[in-house]
């Protein structure tokens, strides 16, 4: 650990002391991820498969989580257990632990689980947001198998107050609030966002899994019927504060303090086939995340460096019990204690350290280099277990350091070829990862990004998450890490930017295998394990494209569609003669994602309409056709409609949105209901004291 | 243009609906079947039924849905049957199914127990549901679909104390205290009072009793890193008048003991290791060093046929399929095999 510790610390003084000798020309500020050095793309870009966000996207509405703006405007596959209720997400056939995501720069998974919810991101609270697909993620960051989620806050660019206030309320008693304060001068910039969400969540569906039953004086049923049921026990309420201060140095540099608190309260509903009296039952999560981050930046005319560090802590609480009572000939007693079925109390301590540049050399080399330090402190505590000696707590207490260096070099060959490579090497608690080298390569067909072919290859590596090791009962600390190879060749074109039609997108193929592929399945002693068990062979085809018409200056139309054809199989060795899962598409895996966003807006009007589908999931590894063995396909329709309105004092905003426009029946996971047709109506106001123009 | 066939194309992809309701005509269930429970994963709401008919080797997969037009829940765990009625208990749904067994129609349900796992009759009247994480063993009234009292069972903790299987022996009923137990307890099902107890191995999951009425218990032993200790798997046999034990035999530690099962006669115990199938005679002074069948999958669960002592063992295969049974004769010989449901985790014989 020291030895780790003492490396880190060099690496981190060495990468300082360089900036503090770089170049100091530094009001001809020009970031290097826009150094146009040959030709009209960035050289970071060379052979990467990328997909960005637009701000438009991103700040929809204030009811919108990071979810939702992937379902809709992405292909890859978001899973979600019900309205704001765990959504995760994965990329090309992989699972959600093979995602990585950045905020800031530092990974927020859950270094117990391994993935993150999306549905506790706000998207109002994300200035930008991109996705890294498969080997495109190694130059930011390794373990991302499927790829890698981008997440970042920026400094406001106006200059001034600036206040703005939204509230919505929508179907099923929603309310959301949202604040946004903002202070910028030509050296500070200050931001508070603060929101509050909060529904008791009870849409109503049929519920297909369940028949009440009609009965005769005699107890014979002589009737059965589907019941209408609410959700039940969904209710929720978050909060969640991000609080961020820049200051711009005379000399140039920028020093960054940015604290995101998350203050999340939801009960997880009940299942189609509870039926568990919902007053007796509480299943509920609960959790408290502050992420806080300090950076310090330097860009020059040719080279980037930045250091930060951050702290992550998170305490969560998971509950689900049962209010025992004595019933007796329909007699109820009350009084009784309460019965636990399950109790988890987790603590986790993250520490954050990063330090890195880029210079470019002689406008057709781009090197970068990066250091980036993990420390976690986990304490889990689960149910009370009486022994012999008392009583004792079922948890783990463990700590691991990962230090991960990575170095990138990108070469122009020619003004129409480009080059990269990236070397990453992870240290893992007391294991060393394989080298990990990505090659990325990229050819300009036609001049200008008219038509780019571009290609990479990678390996990759992804640790065993804290719980696959050591979660008690069933944590397995002999396992190995998921490794693989992958590879993508794709195009992309841009075709009359900046006129009145103008198109661009992508179309790429990829192939990944990855081996040692984790699965936690039952033990005979009624416990779940982790076991390193399968091989899976990843490939298909990802598409994107976006088409923008501007007949007129108040009148513009924009389309961004995504689809992605994804073949997911388990090539692995089967586990007896009789196993039927090998050759088959992984569970919730779709073959076919799709998505598009349509937006148009004419003059203080805006209207939107999303849709999203994902052909249908089998939840058998055998994709056997049993009755639940396959859940349907499903395409969501959404509209929004807005007016902005200038007044002298102040401008508002009004929006009225539809979720679910057709009601769609559907069940994202086994026996879990989503919502029918919902609405939302927000009204936002944005005073125009003490605002001066922007920048 | 490009736009929407894309759309379209992409629309083609989404599938139809399929309806699931309307459910097929009253089933034939055989005068001798076996009926195999498929747990289904936890949460996942996809426990099924399987019925199999050992003289045609006829399978009926998914029998509850298909008979009645809705799910059977979230991890079925057990099946009983008594005066011709299927009793399944549905673990992570909290209820309990009575089903005609002439029709698999349902007949009625008991809700309102929070997470049952085994039922034992006593009498038409009264059954008891054994229940996991809580201290409660139920009381029922099978004629009444109602829940009539409960037993608090002594010095276990409400959080994580559990009852497993249970045995019904003159006017007794003994119970296994399996998750982080360590106990069998002896209930007077006259006053419903706890009248003994005695300590075995760490975790006993399964009773059986043999034709001289001792009961044998299979304990687990735990696992590593189990607050209440971590052991040699074992199994005892207990005298059950004196609630005492009269052998231990202790398996390797580190052995993945699960189920334990008797033929009709109650002279041959079978249980499964490691995966492995091993039997031995109630008088045998040892365990059998050789298993009686291994290699065909990891054996999950088991079953004996009372009518001819065939013996059924399941392979849950990754858990994430329908699992396998496999059909032995007693001299374990291959007859047959067939899939049924996902985690195929107990059986019960019509």
């Amino acid at each position: 650990m020291k030895r780790i510790l003492h490396c880190t610390t060099t690496a981190l003084a060495l990468i300082l002391s360089m900036a503090a000798t770089a170049q100091d020309t530094l009001d001809r500020e020009v970031a290097v991820d826009r150094v146009e050095v040959v030709g009209r793309r960035p050289m970071k870009e060379i052979g990467v498969q990328r997909t960005a966000f637009d701000s438009v996207v991103l700040k929809e509405h204030i009811a919108l989580s990071m979810a939702d703006v992937l379902t809709y405007n992405s292909s890859i596959y978001v899973k979600s257990y019900g309205r704001a209720t765990l959504s995760t997400v994965a990329f090309r056939g992989t699972s959600p632990s093979h995602t990585q995501v950045l905020w800031n720069g530092m990974r927020i998974n859950s270094p117990m689980l391994g993935m993150t919810d999306f549905s506790m991101i706000p998207s109002h609270f994300v200035d930008e947001a991109s996705l890294l697909h498969g080997t495109s993620s190694v130059s930011e960051t390794g373990g991302g198998l499927g790829g890698a989620v981008k997440l970042a806050t920026r400094p406001t660019d106006r200059e001034g107050f600036h206040l703005n206030y939204v509230q919505g309320i929508g179907s099923f008693q929603t309310f959301d609030e949202y604040l946004h304060l903002a202070y910028g001068s030509e050296r500070w910039q200050l931001s508070t966002r603060l929101s509050y969400a909060s529904s008791p969540n009870e849409y109503t569906y049929l519920n297909r899994d369940k028949k009440e039953n009609i009965y005769d004086e005699n107890h014979n049923i002589i009737a059965q019927y589907h019941p209408t049921e609410r959700n039940r026990n969904g209710a929720y309420k978050d909060f969640h504060a991000l609080q961020e201060a820049s200051y711009r140095t005379r000399g140039g540099d920028r020093l960054s303090l940015t604290a995101w608190y998350t203050g999340s309260d939801r009960e997880l509903p009940m299942t189609t086939t509870s039926y568990a009296e919902e007053e007796r039952m509480e299943n509920r999560q609960r959790e408290e995340t502050l992420r806080a981050l300090m950076g310090w930046e330097r860009i020059t005319s040719a080279s980037k460096w930045h250091a930060k560090a951050g702290y992550i802590h998170t305490w969560s609480a998971y509950d689900r019990r049962v209010q025992l009572h004595e019933e007796t000939n329909g007699k109820v007693e009350e009084g009784l204690p309460d019965g636990t079925l399950e109790h988890t109390r987790n603590r986790i301590h993250s520490l954050f350290g990063q330090a890195g540049m880029e210079q470019v050399i002689s406008n057709r080399w781009l090197i970068s280099a990066e250091v980036t330090a993990y420390n976690h402190w986990v304490r889990s505590r689960g149910k009370e277990v009486i022994t012999e000696n008392g009583s004792e707590r079922l948890g783990y207490e463990e700590q691991c350091a990962e230090v991960t260096a990575s170095t990138t070099l990108r070469w122009r060959a020619t003004d129409w070829l480009g080059t990269g490579i990236t070397l990453r090497e992870e240290l893992y608690d007391r294991a060393f990862s394989p080298l990990i080298p990505a090659l990325f390569i990229d050819g300009e067909v036609v001049r200008n990004g008219g038509l780019v072919v571009k290609g990479s290859l990678s390996r990759n590596h992804h640790f065993p998450t804290l719980n696959d090791r050591y979660f008690q009962p069933g944590g397995n600390p002999d396992l190995r890490p998921e490794q693989g190879w992958s590879y993508d060749l794709g195009i992309a074109f841009r075709l009359g930017e900046r006129k009145r039609l103008s198109a661009k997108g992508s179309l790429s193929w990829f192939e990944s295998r990855i081996d040692d592929w984790i699965m936690w399945y039952p033990k005979a002693m009624g416990y779940y394990s982790p076991a390193n068990v399968k091989r899976v062979h990843s490939y298909g085809i990802e598409a994107e494209s976006t088409f923008a018409y501007r007949p007129t200056n108040d009148f513009t139309m924009e389309l961004h569609a995504t689809y992605a054809w994804t073949p997911s199989l388990n090539e692995g060795e089967p586990f007896s003669s009789a196993d039927r899962s090998v050759g088959k598409q992984l569970p919730y895996v779709p073959e076919h994602s799709a998505s598009a966003a349509l937006h148009l807006d004419y003059r203080a009007w805006e209207l939107a309409y999303k849709w999203s589908m994902y052909s249908e999931r089998y939840t058998l590894s055998s994709n056997g056709a049993t009755i639940t063995g396959t859940l349907e396909g499903y395409a969501l329709s959404n509209l929004s409609l807005s007016r902005t309105i200038a007044l002298r004092w102040a401008d508002l905003s009004i929006k009225g949105a539809v979720n679910n426009l057709f009601d769609k029946e559907y069940q994202a996971v086994l026996s879990r209901p989503m919502p029918g047709i919902n609405y939302e109506i927000f009204i936002g106001i944005t005073p125009r004291w003490g605002k001066k123009s922007s920048k | 243009m490009i736009y929407a066939a894309l759309l379209a194309a992409c629309t083609l992809f989404v599938g139809c609906e399929k309806d699931s309701d309307g459910p097929k005509e009253p089933a034939l269930v055989p005068d001798h079947a076996l009926f195999v429970v498929n747990a289904g994963n936890w949460g996942s709401s996809n426990a099924s039924l399987t019925i199999y008919d050992p003289a045609t080797q006829a399978v009926q997969n998914e029998a509850f849905t298909t008979y009645n037009g809705y799910k059977l829940g979230d991890t079925a765990q057990s099946m009983t049957i008594h005066d011709n009625t299927g009793w399944v208990v549905v673990n992570n749904s909290h209820i309990i199914f009575a089903i005609d067994l002439k029709t698999m129609k349902e007949k009625g349900r008991i809700t309102g127990i929070h997470s049952p796992r085994y039922l034992c009759f006593v009498s038409d009247t009264k059954a008891y549901v054994s229940q996991m994480y809580s201290n409660k063993i139920t009381i029922i009234n099978p004629k009444t679909y109602q829940i009539t009292g409960s037993i608090i069972c002594p010095n276990m903790a409400a959080d994580s104390g559990s009852t497993e299987e249970m045995i019904y022996e003159d006017g007794y009923l003994y119970v296994a205290c399996w998750s982080y137990g360590k106990r069998i307890l002896k209930i007077d099902t006259r006053t419903d009072a706890v009248v003994g107890e005695v300590e075995v191995g760490i975790q006993p999951c399964a009773l059986v009793k043999d034709k001289n009425d001792k009961i044998w218990a299979l304990c687990d032993g735990g696992y590593e890193g189990n607050p209440l200790g971590y052991d040699a798997p074992t199994l005892v046999r207990i005298n059950p008048r004196t609630m005492s034990i009269e052998a231990t035999f202790t398996f390797t530690k580190g052995d993945y003991l699960s189920k334990i099962r008797i033929n009709d006669e109650e002279n041959r115990i079978y249980w499964l290791n490691n995966g492995s199938l091993y039997r031995m005679s109630i008088n045998d002074p040892a365990l059998p060093t050789t298993p009686l069948v291994a290699g065909e999958g990891f054996f999950y669960s088991l079953t004996i046929d009372p009518k001819n002592e065939d013996i059924y063992c399941s392979d849950a295969i990754d858990y994430q399929q329908q699992g396998i049974l496999y059909r032995y004769s007693a001299t374990g010989t291959l007859i047959d095999s067939f899939y049924s449901g996902i985690i195929p985790t107990e059986f019960c014989w019509k």
